[in-house]
């Protein structure tokens, strides 16, 4: 079997509140939607009923699915909360508590006499010592002790843990002694899962690569008995297709390769939503765009140029810095959860969320701190009563919230406190898309803004203004774009290889090293069934000057003084200079690509009309103004929409704003411009 | 001096009816990315190692009266601008200028010590002066009598590298190369100097470009006014808790440095803080002599305000770091030809040591104010030297090693471990293996460090290796060896620290805790175990699990947990013996007091047992 083929592939994202559905038919693309509420308790129960559903509704059976696609954050949850499974650690001897030192600092922003150091994800106390001890460059300084190891089993037995993390210092220059010692344990703990930081991220760094092991062994037990779950879920339906996770890096892998390294999983969230909106551009012919991911108490936001999604080794998942390839995008604490409050008579918003519940006070679950959202609903960008009373929100509870809460406190009125609060998250999100942007050398005003997430469509306009961006791309459906991630999502591994030693770098080394991560990456694409003609590699070189503590990765070639020139013009184009210093190779990668399927796009029908269902009153300054309230369902493409204009549709409310014309693309998403960028 | 300063008249109030406090927040968000992008630039473009990696930079703005708009929450500055508007005259200055300087004494504490290096731009809007823009580095060696530039050897400012006093590096946009070659030509790395410097100057151009927008979208006038209610906001809540720990009464609290490195020592910081109605007066003139050793701090009195500014804003993460903070104290007096006040030409190069006692002394009045609020002392990092040549090859190296140490307990958690300051990362052992001589051997919490305490105090790191250079010199700094941090409230010090050479080895021996032109020959094993910090309260009260957790991750040994906290713990099989705790608690349980050092004190013994240790050290030198 290969990937991609003809047949049905069904994509399903587990939300906090919602499980959401999309099956395309991928020889007519035909895509067929289903929305679920999730069950927490038992996740697979929505993954279930939601596929049922979709395929239902496309009158298909189970077993005409030919790929089950899926973003998890069961790792994310984990990690973040701290609730992984209890592991135990196994390292060089005297070098117990690299765990606890850290990176031996207060982070920057942080104060000395507040800042409590996280607790590590596997305590000092099962953390194991064992006699051995490899170099610099790999070479053997003291052998392993095996009886050291077979003592640590003991011990570690009677720890009553399932899982154990190995990882040695210097075990990426040779992994010998690590193997080893993961044989041993596999032999003397039956039944005890084992992870070797060779196998999760073999390169420098003892910190980084400790932690991301015991990250990834704690959340093994879990990620693996979930996938399990998942898989017997659809034999029982008769689905024989296989599963397929969404990963950090912005692609998929089969769920045989997650269970082995379900870290890889660990951002898949919000990679799935960056490759959705990606595939939302493209339909558009739209390369360049940065995408603004609201949701209830974060955004997320990326830069994408030319189509590429970068990828970056020094992401962090909650404390944790987290060195295994991820999409590159930064997070911040701003959604329409985030709570307006005052202290010390400065008014903030965000980061301490309403969460989902009890929730913004408009959503009649109890909450009545004012949030970003009871702000919109305030102003009347977010009216209370949408597709004809279907939706309904609380506009007192609203109101009532932004006057105590804020309004009164600063000697305000309501509308100004509105907006106020709406002008602070703007301001925190345009600060995230400088740092995407500007700071790395891209102008804003050449892109194309995408919000999406339930909130984004309410602030694109607005972002976009304070940016000096001129066009804004609403996705067709931005409330539950990870789905149509997961559906345009390639297949992705990266295998990577640190030299033994760093230094000047040897073609045939090189060569030799290159040649074993392509054969791992073949090996890989066979495992997953990809067709010979989808198979995509591209090598890259890790270097850096001698001395500097981080590398840049840029295209290897074959030739050391090729290799060596794109990295002096990676560096000068990243930090402005170069040296006379020596360049170092420091770790090889080989990234492989299975292209994944393009079904023929279903042009919307053309229909010029807009048909405006009602009316919402909505301040326009101070001014309240009657805007039209239009149902998106209702659009044909060449549709022309002309703000202030409110957009509603089951997963998101967007907010056209006074100046910006829409226009609806046969792909179904909205392209809006704006004249002249607002002064 | 009344009770309100000049300061709080200022024009704020009558402009309190023209801006929103919704204006103010954009406007603090605007200070907060502008800086954040400054230093991000900065990190990203420098060349240096102390740069790049270890992160000892910061970046600032000033507004138009040169008042601070934000700042660094390192407890070190507070005087950036006053030594350039000392020399240059406001009205004299253009669009396209540069100032530098990196003279501690010709800017009063300005910077500390010489590798640190500051540029400040005027930002002009339409003509008129808006306000100013700076950037702060330490660089790697700017010359001095050996490589690095500062050395626990050095005697004289001469020593520790070039003198640039305030000085005009661009005139409306024309550089001055006379004066840069003249800098360069005395450094060791002057290429590195070089991308060091132009990494300052694009932050600082940067910081102008993005205080100009802001001015461009509020307005110049507005946006002062927005300053003002956020250094108001600041003022007013610091200047409330401080006066809220300091009731009326008088405070005293010393503070010992070990040595300064050259046969003085121990050194005390004397600090007497005086509180009359709301008027705070901080007296340290009865601080000990400046020393002939390079541990002498030049104080501008605005870096004390600084030292409490960033106690008092923990847990007000709204408030802004800036002007506000440098009027807690109404009144501080220093003494000239005092170790925090030295006269020139004094050595200043390890002033961390001093700048760390300072510190604890001020919270030491805390403590003594408020004994609820108290904090177990922090010991201060280690920094070292290793110069040498390698095998082979015989080519030189230079490798810094920043060593953490233990924090203070607080009263709610333990002082975390292994810590060595804000930001500044360590060099990961790996790394250090494949571009340097070394093998590592240990690299550990170094257990029964913290000061015990009902809250334990952090634990400072071992760290031990074996030099395989051909040969090799160090550079050793290591602060409470002879006077460990101080627990607190019952709490008990953290245990000191010492540089071993070849442990359990023939011809092991310690080495001093401060001193330079060190050889170590190949094979040598080096062993540093840091201190660790002071506990908070009786560890007789701590939880026996919490020790037991402790004895199992290696942070206290069995028979401290027994010696020190009481608890009967079996550590093979993890369990504690509860009724037995108990009993030997009942039967062992000693009287405490609010500071301890080797023993308890109340905080009138302290002040005399430091003066008797001090008396003590000097009898015996004479």
């Amino acid at each position: 079997m290969s990937f991609p083929e003809a047949g049905l592939s069904v994509a399903v994202d587990i939300g906090g509140t919602f499980t959401d559905v999309a099956l395309t038919d991928q020889a007519s693309g035909r895509t067929w939607r289903a929305k679920t509420p999730s069950t927490p308790a038992d996740p697979s129960e929505a993954f279930l009923s939601g596929i049922r559903l979709a395929l239902g509704d496309a009158g298909a059976d189970a077993s005409a699915l030919a790929h089950v696609l899926h973003g998890t954050t069961v790792a994310t949850n984990m990690i973040l909360e701290g609730k992984g499974a209890p592991a135990a650690l196994v390292t060089t001897k005297g070098f117990r508590h690299v765990l606890s030192i850290g990176r031996q600092d207060i982070p920057r922003k942080a104060n000395l006499y507040t800042w409590v150091k996280p607790k590590p994800p596997v305590p000092a106390s099962r953390i194991l010592e064992v006699g051995e001890r490899i170099g610099a460059g790999g070479t053997v300084i003291e052998p392993l002790d095996e009886e050291s190891v077979r003592a640590a089993a003991a011990a570690i037995a009677g720890m009553g843990v399932s899982v154990v993390a190995v990882s040695l210092l210097h075990a990426f220059a040779n992994p010998a002694h690590e193997r080893r010692v993961g044989e041993i344990l596999r032999a003397e703990l039956p039944g005890v899962m084992v992870t070797l930081s060779t196998d999760v991220l073999p390169v420098v760094r003892e910190y980084e690569r400790s932690l991301a092991t015991v990250l990834n062994a704690t959340v093994m037990p879990g990620v693996t008995t979930y996938v399990q779950r998942l898989e017997e879920r659809l034999a029982e339906e008769g689905a024989g297709a296989p599963l397929m996770l969404m990963q950090s890096n912005g692609g998929v892998a089969g769920a045989a390769k997650i269970r082995l390294a379900p870290a890889l999983t660990a951002l898949s969230g919000p990679a799935a939503g960056v490759v959705g909106a990606r595939a939302a551009a493209r339909a558009c012919g739209i390369d360049d765009i940065i995408t603004v991911d609201i949701g209830g108490t974060s955004a997320d936001i990326c830069l994408i140029k030319g189509g590429e999604i970068g990828l970056t080794q020094s992401g962090s998942v909650g404390d944790w810095p987290l060195a295994l390839p991820i999409v590159d995008m930064i997070t911040i604490g701003a959604g329409g959860g985030s709570i307006a409050r005052i202290r010390d008579a400065a008014l903030s918003v965000g980061p301490q969320s309403a969460g989902a519940r009890p929730g913004p006070a408009a959503y009649g679950h109890g909450g009545t701190e004012p949030t970003v959202t009871d702000a919109h609903v305030v102003l009347g960008q977010l009216p209370a009563r949408l597709l004809g009373g279907r939706m309904s929100l609380d506009a007192a509870a609203a109101r009532r919230a932004v006057e105590e809460k804020v309004a009164g406190p600063l000697g305000l009125d309501a509308l100004t406190a509105a907006r106020g609060i709406l002008a602070i998250a703007d301001n925190h999100m345009v600060g995230a898309v400088r740092v995407v942007s500007v700071e790395r050398g891209h102008d804003p005003r050449d892109f194309t803004l995408v919000p999406f997430g339930g909130a984004g469509p309410l602030h694109g306009c607005a972002l976009a203004d304070l940016l000096g961006i001129t066009r804004v791309l609403i996705p067709l459906a931005p409330g539950v774009l990870c789905a149509d991630g997961l559906l345009a999502a390639d297949l992705k591994a990266e295998f990577s290889q640190a030299l033994p030693s760093p230094g000047a770098m040897d073609a045939a080394e090189a060569a030799g090293i290159v040649a074993g991560l392509e054969a791992q990456a073949a090996e890989w694409f066979d495992e997953e069934g990809v067709a010979p003609a989808d198979r995509r590699t591209a090598c890259r070189a890790l270097m850096r000057y001698r001395g500097q503590g981080g590398e840049i990765a840029v295209d290897y070639a074959a030739c050391p003084a090729e290799t060596e020139a794109h990295f002096t013009a990676g560096h000068r184009a990243l930090y402005g200079f170069t040296l006379e210093a020596q360049i170092e190779l420091v770790t090889l990668r080989v990234e492989a690509t299975g292209l994944a399927a393009s079904p023929p796009v279903i042009p919307l029908a053309e229909g010029r009309e807009v048909p405006v269902s009602e009316h919402a009153e909505v301040f326009i300054g101070d001014t309240p103004t009657q805007v039209p309230v239009v149902d998106r369902a209702a659009l044909g493409a060449g549709a022309v929409l002309t703000g202030p204009l409110i957009l509603t549709q089951l997963d998101t409310t967007s907010f056209i704003a006074p100046g910006w014309t829409g226009t609806v693309h046969p792909s179904g998403a909205i392209l809006l411009t704006r004249e002249e960028p607002r002064s | 001096m009344t009770l309100t300063s000049s300061r709080e008249a200022a024009p704020a109030a009558a402009a309190a009816e023209e801006i929103s406090p919704v204006t103010i927040e954009v406007i603090k968000g605007a200070l907060r990315s502008a800086q954040a992008e400054m230093e991000r630039l900065l990190q990203r473009t420098a060349m240096s190692p102390v740069i790049r990696e270890k992160q000892d930079y910061f970046c600032g703005l000033f507004d138009r009266e040169g008042r601070l708009l934000i700042g660094t929450k390192l407890p070190i500055l507070g005087n950036i601008l006053g030594p350039v508007l000392e020399q240059f005259p406001i009205s004299e200055m253009r669009p396209g200028d540069v100032y530098w300087y990196d003279d501690p004494y010709l800017s009063e504490g300005g910077v500390s010590h010489t590798p640190d290096q500051v540029f400040v731009a005027p930002i002009f809007v339409e003509g008129e002066l808006a306000g100013f823009t700076h950037s702060w580095a330490h660089f790697l060696d700017i010359g001095g009598m050996r490589s690095g530039s500062t050395t626990p050897d050095a005697t004289e400012i001469f020593h520790e590298g070039i003198l640039i006093p305030p000085v005009r590096l661009y005139r409306e946009g024309v550089l001055n190369d006379d004066l840069l070659r003249t800098f360069l030509r005395n450094s060791r790395l002057p290429e590195m100097s070089r991308g060091d410097i132009r990494a300052m100057l694009a932050s600082v151009e940067l910081g102008g470009r993005r205080m100009a927008e802001l001015f461009a979208r509020f307005g110049v006038e507005r946006a002062h006014t927005a300053f003002d209610r956020l250094i108001e906001q600041t003022r007013s809540t610091a200047r409330r808790r401080m006066r809220e720990i300091f009731t009326p009464g008088r405070y005293a609290f010393t503070e010992l440095i070990d040595t300064d490195g050259h046969g003085t020592g121990p050194i005390a910081i004397r600090m007497e803080l005086t509180a009359e109605g709301e008027h705070l007066t901080l007296d340290a003139t009865r601080t000990d002599d400046q020393t002939r050793g390079p541990i002498n701090f030049i104080m501008h009195p605005s870096s004390l305000q600084m030292v409490f500014g960033v106690y008092i804003i923990a847990g007000h993460p709204e408030l802004m770091f800036n002007e506000g903070l440098l009027d807690l104290v109404d009144e501080v007096r220093l003494r000239e030809g005092s170790v925090i006040s030295p006269r020139f030409p004094a050595a200043l190069g390890q002033r961390s040591i001093t700048l760390a006692r300072v510190t604890s002394a001020c919270l030491g009045l805390v403590a003594v104010a408020r004994p609820d609020l108290a904090l177990g002392s922090s010991s201060a990092y280690s920094a070292n030297k290793l110069r040498g040549t390698l095998k082979g090859s015989g080519a030189p190296f230079l490798k810094t090693l920043a060593i953490a140490a233990g924090q203070g307990a607080r009263p709610d958690s333990d002082g975390p471990d292994a810590i060595y300051f804000l930001n500044q990362q360590n060099y990961p052992l790996e790394f250090a293996e494949q571009n340097y001589p070394l093998l590592m051997l240990t690299y550990a919490l170094n257990p029964d460090s913290g000061g015990p305490g009902r809250w334990r105090g952090g634990c400072g790191v071992v760290r031990e290796f074996r030099m395989l250079s051909d040969t090799a010199t160090a550079s050793l700094r290591m602060s409470n060896v002879d006077f460990p941090a101080y627990g607190v409230a019952g709490g008990m010090c953290g245990r000191s620290g010492r540089f071993v050479l070849n442990p359990g080895q023939e011809g092991e021996r310690r080495l001093p805790s401060l001193a330079g032109g060190i050889e170590l020959a190949t094979g040598d094993v080096l062993r540093i175990e840091m201190p660790g910090g002071g506990g908070f309260g009786d560890p007789f009260d701590r939880e026996p699990a919490r020790v037991l957790r402790d004895v199992l991750g290696g942070m206290v040994s069995a028979a401290a947990a027994l010696e020190d906290y009481g608890v009967v713990l079996d550590p093979q099989a993890g369990t504690v013996d509860e009724p037995a705790t108990a009993a030997w608690r009942e039967a062992h349980r000693r009287p405490v007091a609010m500071f301890h050092r080797r023993g308890y004190f109340d905080a009138a013994g302290w002040v005399a047992e430091a003066d008797r240790a001090v008396r003590a050290a000097r009898a015996a030198a004479e």
